[in-house]
Formats: C-alpha cells, sequence, structure tokens
C-alpha cells in the first residue's frame, strides 16, 4: 500500500532515531535552547504530527493556516482541505518569560521529558471568538469545542516539530496504538484493497455491530468476492474524557471483543486506537476525521446521523451536507448509514431504512443502554453480545473502578495512556 | 390519569425470582428484544425530588420519557422496597427514607 496520504501528500514520520536524538539533545542543551514543558493536549498533537495522523501538517499552524482553515476550510494553500486548527497555544506571560520568538528552535518536554524539537516560524495571536464561531458555529462556553478554544492562552507558535523521544503506550492501549505507516502495512499483510473505518467513543452494541456489517457491505461494492478484500477498521479516539463518558478501556476491548468472539474476524475487521481530544465539532469534526482515517490508509468512512457533534448545534446531516462541500478534496468516500435498530416482528436488528414495522420498532436509545449497563443486568444477545456485555463489566472492575462510565475518581487515578519516559 | 415519569429497573433472574415471590412478575413488560423491566411510576413532584436529590440521574424527554442514569445502589432500594410492600407505589416513602 502506498504512502500517500490526505491532500495527496506522502505520509513523513518527523522521528529522529535514538542515537540522533541523543545527539541533538546534548547540542541543544550546550547551546542553552529555550524549553517549554507542554501540556497533554499539545504532547499528544506532536505525537500525531510527528508521525502523519495529520498529514500533509508537519507542525503546528502558523497564523496564515489558522485564517485559511477557520475562513474556507482549507490549509493556506488554498487547495488542501482542513477543518480543524492545530495550534499551539502558550501565554504572554510565558512567552515575554521565556525569550521565545520567531526562527528560535526551542525543546518541548513533557512531565519533565524531553519530546520534541520546534522551529518556530511564527509567533501570533488570534481572535479567539472568531475562531470559535467560525470552527464550531457558536460561540457559547457549554460547547465544549468552544470552552476549549477559551481556555487558551493568548499567543500562539507555529512551526514544524521533530520527536525526540517516542511515547511508551502503557496497557491495556499497547497492541491498539498503530502509526499510520504501521496501519497500512497491516492492512497490505491482509490483503484489504478497500478499508472503512468505523469512528467510535462507544461500546458497541447490536446496532453498532450492525453498522459496521452494513458498511462493510457497502464497501465491498463490485470487489470479486473468492478471498476477503476489505476491512473494517474501528479506530476509537482516545483522549480527554468527560464525566458519564465510556472509560477508554471499555471502548477498545469491547470493539475487539467483537472480533475475537467471531462476530466478525481476523479477515475483516481490526481495532486500533488515535490519540485526539474530541472537540464535538460536528460537521468540521467529520471532515477531520475523513483527511485522518485517509492518513491511516482508509479508503472509505462510515457517517451516520450526528456524526461527533453535541447537544442541539447541529443538524443530523450537517456533517453529509459539508462532506459533499469538500469532496473534490478528500480522497476517501464517505458511507452514508441510517439507524439500526431491532425489530420486534422481523426478530433481528435491521435498518431503518429497509423495515416497515415502524410501530414496533425498539430503537437503541443511548440513555436506555447505559441503564442496563449501570444496573448489571445481561441484555439479549440480540441486544448486547454476551462477550461483549461480559468485558463491559470486567473493564468497569479492572481499569473503571467500579464503573464503565468516567467517574471523578477515574479522572485522577487512571493509567495514562502514554508517558514519555527520560531519554537515553 | 395523571402523566407518569417512570423509573426502568432492568429484571435479570434474580430480581424476577423476587418479583414472583411477592405475586408482581405480572408488573413487568419487554424492552429491547424481550428484555424484562419494571416501570415504576413517579408523578411530578416525585420526578422533580429525584433528580433534585440524585443530580446524576437524568429525565430522558427525547426518547423514553423515563427516569435513567440513577445509581444501581439506588434502584436495588427502590427495588427490595417493591418488593418488601408489594406495591409499585412506594416513592413518596422511598424519598422520605433517602432525605432522612
Amino acid at each position: 500500500m502506498e504512502m500517500i496520504g490526505h491532500g495527496g501528500k506522502e505520509i513523513i514520520e518527523r522521528i529522529l532515531s535514538k542515537d540522533a536524538a541523543l545527539k541533538r539533545l546534548a547540542e541543544l542543551k550546550a547551546a542553552k535552547v529555550k524549553t517549554i514543558d507542554v501540556r497533554l493536549q499539545l504532547a499528544t498533537e506532536v505525537i500525531d504530527l510527528a508521525y502523519g495522523f495529520f498529514s500533509p501538517l508537519e507542525g503546528f499552524m502558523t497564523k496564515a493556516d489558522v485564517e485559511s482553515v477557520c475562513n474556507n476550510i482549507t490549509l493556506a494553500d488554498g487547495k488542501t482541505v482542513w477543518s480543524i486548527p492545530i495550534i499551539f497555544d502558550i501565554s504572554e506571560e510565558e512567552l515575554k518569560k521565556s525569550g521565545i520568538k520567531q526562527y528560535d528552535e526551542i525543546l518541548l518536554t513533557y512531565t519533565g521529558n524531553p519530546l520534541a524539537i520546534m522551529d518556530i516560524t511564527d509567533v501570533f495571536t488570534f481572535d479567539k471568538k472568531e475562531l470559535a464561531m467560525k470552527v464550531y458555529g457558536t460561540t457559547e462556553e457549554k460547547h465544549p469545542g468552544v470552552k476549549r478554544t477559551y481556555q487558551y492562552q493568548d499567543k500562539f507558535l507555529g512551526g514544524k516539530i521533530t520527536l525526540i523521544n517516542p511515547p511508551k503506550i502503557n496497557a491495556p492501549y499497547t497492541p491498539f496504538w498503530l502509526t499510520p505507516r504501521q496501519m497500512r502495512a497491516r492492512f497490505k499483510e491482509k490483503g484489504w484493497e478497500r478499508v472503512v473505518n468505523h469512528q467510535t467513543r462507544n461500546v458497541p452494541h447490536t446496532g453498532h455491530e450492525w453498522l459496521c456489517k452494513g458498511a462493510w457491505l457497502q464497501t465491498y461494492a463490485e470487489l470479486p468476492i473468492e478471498k476477503p478484500l476489505v476491512g473494517v477498521l474501528v479506530n476509537a479516539i482516545i483522549g480527554e474524557k468527560r464525566v458519564g463518558d465510556y472509560i477508554d478501556e471499555s471502548i477498545i476491548l469491547t470493539h475487539d471483543r467483537l472480533r475475537t468472539a467471531g462476530y466478525f474476524g481476523e479477515h475483516n475487521h481490526m481495532t486500533t486506537c488515535t490519540l485526539w481530544d474530541m472537540r464535538y465539532a460536528g460537521p468540521r469534526e467529520a471532515v477531520f476525521h475523513a483527511a485522518l482515517r485517509t492518513n491511516l490508509g482508509c479508503s472509505h468512512h462510515m457517517y451516520g446521523r450526528d456524526h461527533a457533534g453535541v447537544g442541539s448545534y447541529y443538524g443530523p446531516y450537517d456533517a453529509h451536507h459539508m462532506l459533499a462541500k469538500v469532496r473534490d478534496g478528500l480522497s476517501i468516500t464517505p458511507t452514508y448509514s441510517m439507524n439500526w435498530l431491532y425489530c420486534p416482528h422481523c426478530g433481528e436488528i435491521t435498518s431503518e431504512g429497509i423495515c416497515d414495522h415502524k410501530k414496533e420498532w425498539q430503537k437503541f436509545s443511548g440513555t436506555v443502554v447505559r441503564s442496563i449497563i449501570i444496573d448489571g443486568v445481561k441484555p439479549p444477545r440480540l441486544i448486547y453480545r454476551p462477550e461483549v456485555f461480559d468485558v463491559i463489566m470486567e473493564t468497569a472492575d479492572k481499569y473503571g473502578f467500579g464503573s464503565a462510565f468516567v467517574t471523578e475518581d477515574y479522572l485522577k487515578r487512571r493509567t495514562p495512556v502514554f508517558t514519555i519516559e527520560p531519554l537515553g | 390519569m395523571a402523566e407518569t415519569y417512570p423509573i426502568n429497573i432492568w429484571i435479570n433472574e434474580d430480581r424476577f425470582d423476587k418479583l414472583q415471590k411477592a405475586g408482581l412478575e405480572g408488573l413487568t413488560v419487554e424492552m429491547l428484544a424481550g428484555l424484562k423491566v419494571l416501570r415504576v411510576p413517579t408523578n411530578d413532584a416525585q420526578r422533580d425530588e429525584i433528580l433534585k436529590i440524585f443530580p446524576m440521574a437524568k429525565y430522558d424527554s427525547a426518547t423514553t420519557k423515563s427516569i435513567e442514569l440513577l445509581p444501581k445502589a439506588v434502584k436495588d432500594k427502590i427495588f427490595d422496597m417493591i418488593v418488601s410492600k408489594k406495591s409499585l407505589e412506594i416513592m413518596d416513602d422511598f424519598i422520605k427514607s433517602v432525605k432522612k
């Protein structure tokens, strides 16, 4: 599989070998370069940038890119579709104190350990309210993406980054974190000619399972069926959590259980994760997902109703409309899906686009499903696969301090997804 | 009849046995592919009181028209009270007991 990512550009890893990193670190220390210890969001995005998850971006955006993303949904080149600003914020005070300026080379650390080198090409300000309005379509702080935007410091640094110290991915995520190049190599080994991505932040009930199965059939289309040529990539977004979300460990291990329990198989299903703090930007997040999953090597992407939205900020099909608007700039094919539900008359999970027993439909309500999980009552296998439900309960005990949902306790005590260890 | 805002208590075998012993098994209804649920009614004053006492709970006005996301321990207590009193009309007593 070729290594051509979003925007038609080759996926480049900006990572130094250990020997080169140690040498550069010694040089930087000798030159007494300025150092910034970054918070988790920025460390995560440094890692994403370095491995090509955000290709063709090779660093944090300059003002020209941010303006173009906000106004045109493209990078500053005017051609490459991009919908969410990837920005590095810094306080005025820290900027002054550190003396960081344009064309400086600085060292980024995380939890005190060396992480990356950043070549500063731009130091700028940006109206955060304007950014919120253009990206999220609202300036209301109760929108989590807007809230995040307002919490940014007032200055921004743009420039390429080079990773000098790869992350240690902690259990149970270790086998599920693959870089874009590794994912593409895995798809090639499996012989998949098409890969359809499933975006998730849920544990899968049978409605989700059938969403994936339906998309797999859609994606297969006219391909020959003598050997498996299409795979479903479940790519879980692992990042900042809110109280009440499903815990990350439950999400990733339950999806993988669908494969190991035989509802899918090695020949057509794979679970991985991407490190990213959801912005809940609805249609713009849908476009971002298209770019991200192109970089992972996917040819298709599932989109249902209300993709990546929050509250009532976006219409159920706004994401589909925006994807249609930027379609020419994407090299991934959207597969749209109607809701899957249980019909007692049919005695099976079916699509609202297929079944006509409308008065008998039993829809999957997220709230009801959560209520069942909280009660710990095992539902019929037509609703939750027993193996999946067992994993929910096991992960609640093992990782969630008794809950499959994020609590304040979980936020304080959870094992970090990755750590940056001392370099040397 | 005044509108009610039920609390859904999902019924597994253990809970079903207890309902049978109390002669209440006929009160369950089936939702989601045969999963049994006991719908415990509340009036609007009781609903508001429950949501105030248990802020993590939510009245799902969009889909289920029920009070959801009560912690399991709370539902266990409601369930035990129903079985002990052999009646679904226990919400006033339950609210009084938790207020104590």
